[in-house]
């Protein structure tokens, strides 16, 4: 990547997260709350939308937390993609805490990592009523992919985590991701791209 | 990655690749791999568009903790610690402490020992050196030796320099955003802007924008000293920031002003995105300059105090940047060479 050449030319360009995790390893407090302030934001969303109880995803969140500060000296050095490491961990106790209460697993009104329409370029120039009508086709179509199947294209999308990482994740195999995220790559493409286009165009 | 086969890619098949998604994704981290491909085949331009536009359209619902909640979060987290942290210091105790007193003599002679010997070997210490700087259009997150962050806008150059125990100084030619840590000895960290102005921090965030006829300082957290003038003619001022102010300084006279803004609309750019609040077509043709090199001309100079506000991406692709503020101004940009010619559609 960019630092690429500064080394060459024996210059030191550390990357910013293996060193930051090296330091939390030697039990740098500093380090420590950077990964909490790096990661919270994107773990809470993850936390939301795998179950919509804030309160348990805080609960889990301070476990997490808590167990990465005293388990740090058994974790590997090289863990070089912490948020994917947190996510699978997370998503762990999500699923033992829920397993313990089921309660809040189904709620009326809240589809598990519902997508979200918005303005494509964020301009806020298209108009409200074919906006509605976009998201509206969109969620129908989207409606038939099934809970895993939209959490596998939330962490690809949402949270960054590679084909091979998501599967990691979710114990599926990489080629079920890649058919998930192409099935909702379809869906799209018939439902938003032709209307939006000719807007586009219209202008 | 194999270019060959990307030319018969159908959108969906680009919308499907890692390398592409990434790429529209997090434009921040200016993925040279495509804007070179997409410069090399501008007959794609159209299937890439379509292709950018599957991937932009995946969004989720957003859940945000707030500021407070946060931190609550995290002193819960230090609490819960606190209990199986303590405890650990006094464990020696037991023995008194004359039956300890060589032990300890020899330990304190042996760590004298170390120390004079490390003392020595380090005694003309070697100032670290790093030097980084981006091309139009390019722009690079680096993190020092010192462990503060640095994003290096288009058109940039920094050089680096500290010596152990001694202050950090950077030399900064261009725009950048410094997210400075504190170092346990307080190290102050420098920004020279080659005029005569500098900024003396301790820890914080702020924007320096060394670019054009002015350098403009925006404090986002923390607080900055600005140091103006030369010492040569013994008239200098110092000036403090708080977060959220800006000092615009002019490089021909000297002169400077200090007002409050709202700081994300200076910094944005960092993270990737153009937050516009009455953003003006000069506002847009000088970020036009200043990242991509392009001057931009108009018919009717009226036309520069267009405003409009929002926020989009920034895309580090001068003609993807270039539609994308055509259509948010609703203007005509004609291209030709580094010129853009504008005119009312």
């Amino acid at each position: 990547m960019h630092t690429g050449k500064a080394h060459k030319s024996g210059l030191r360009v550390v990357t910013s997260h293996s060193s930051l995790w090296g330091r939390f390893l030697q039990g740098d407090r500093h380090a420590f709350a950077e990964i909490y302030d790096a990661h919270i934001d994107d773990l809470f969303h993850y936390g939301m939308h795998f179950c919509q109880d804030k309160e348990r995803v805080k609960d889990c969140l301070q476990d997490l937390f808590q167990d990465l500060w005293t388990s740090r000296t058994h974790l590997s050095p090289d863990i070089q993609h912490v948020r994917y490491y947190l996510i699978s961990s997370l998503r762990r106790r999500l699923l033992r805490a829920l397993r313990k209460d089921r309660r809040c697993q189904h709620r009326d009104s809240w589809e598990a990592f519902e997508f979200e329409y918005t303005l494509p370029l964020e301009n806020q120039l298209i108009q409200q009523e074919t906006l509605e009508a976009q998201k509206r086709l969109l969620q129908e179509g989207l409606a038939s992919l099934t809970r895993r199947q939209r959490e596998a294209i939330y962490l690809r999308f949402f949270q960054n985590l590679n084909y091979e990482e998501v599967a990691d994740v979710m114990s599926m195999q990489v080629d079920s991701v890649y058919n998930t995220i192409s099935k909702a790559i379809s869906i799209l493409r018939k439902n938003i791209s032709l209307p939006l286009l000719l807007l586009l165009l219209s202008k | 990655m194999a270019t060959s086969n990307y030319l018969s890619y159908t959108a969906r098949e680009f919308a499907m690749d890692e390398g592409f998604q990434e790429w529209v994704l997090h434009p921040e981290r200016g993925n040279v791999f495509w804007e070179t491909w997409l410069r090399q085949h501008p007959e794609k331009n159209t299937v890439i568009q379509d292709a950018r536009q599957l991937v932009h359209s995946i969004k989720f619902r957003s859940y945000t903790l707030s500021g407070t909640e946060k931190e609550q979060l995290w002193d819960a987290v230090w609490n819960g610690l606190g209990e199986e942290e303590q405890p650990a210091t006094h464990i020696t105790a037991a023995t008194p402490w004359w039956k300890q007193t060589g032990k300890y003599a020899a330990a304190l002679l042996l760590g004298v020992l170390l120390t004079t010997a490390w003392w020595w070997q380090f005694r003309s210490p070697q100032p670290v050196i790093v030097s980084v700087h981006t091309r139009l259009g390019e722009t690079k997150k680096m993190t020092l030796p010192d462990s503060s962050e640095v994003t290096l806008n288009a058109n940039s150059r920094l050089l680096y320099s500290a010596s152990p125990g001694g202050k950090r100084e950077v030399w900064l030619d261009g725009e950048a955003f410094f997210h400075v840590k504190h170092t346990p000895a307080h190290q102050k960290f420098i920004v020279h802007t080659y005029d005569n102005l500098n900024v003396e921090v301790l820890g914080t965030q702020f924007n320096v924008n060394n670019s054009g006829k002015e350098i403009v300082v925006v404090l986002q957290q923390g607080s900055i000293l600005l140091n103006i003038g030369a010492p040569a003619d013994g008239k200098t001022a110092a000036l403090y920031l708080h977060p959220g102010e800006m000092v615009r300084y002019n490089k021909l006279d000297s002169d400077y002003t200090k007002k409050s803004v709202i700081a994300d609309n200076y910094t944005s750019w960092h993270t990737g995105r153009l937050v516009m609040d009455d953003f003006t077509l000069s506002d847009a043709a000088a970020f036009m300059q200043q990242v991509f090199g392009k001057t931009l001309i108009v018919s009717d100079t009226q036309l520069l105090s267009y405003k409009v506000s929002g926020s989009m991406p920034v895309i580090y692709n001068p003609d993807t940047m270039m539609t994308q503020l055509g259509k948010v101004f609703r203007m005509q940009f004609n291209q030709r060479g580094d010129e853009v010619w504008i005119r009312k559609k």
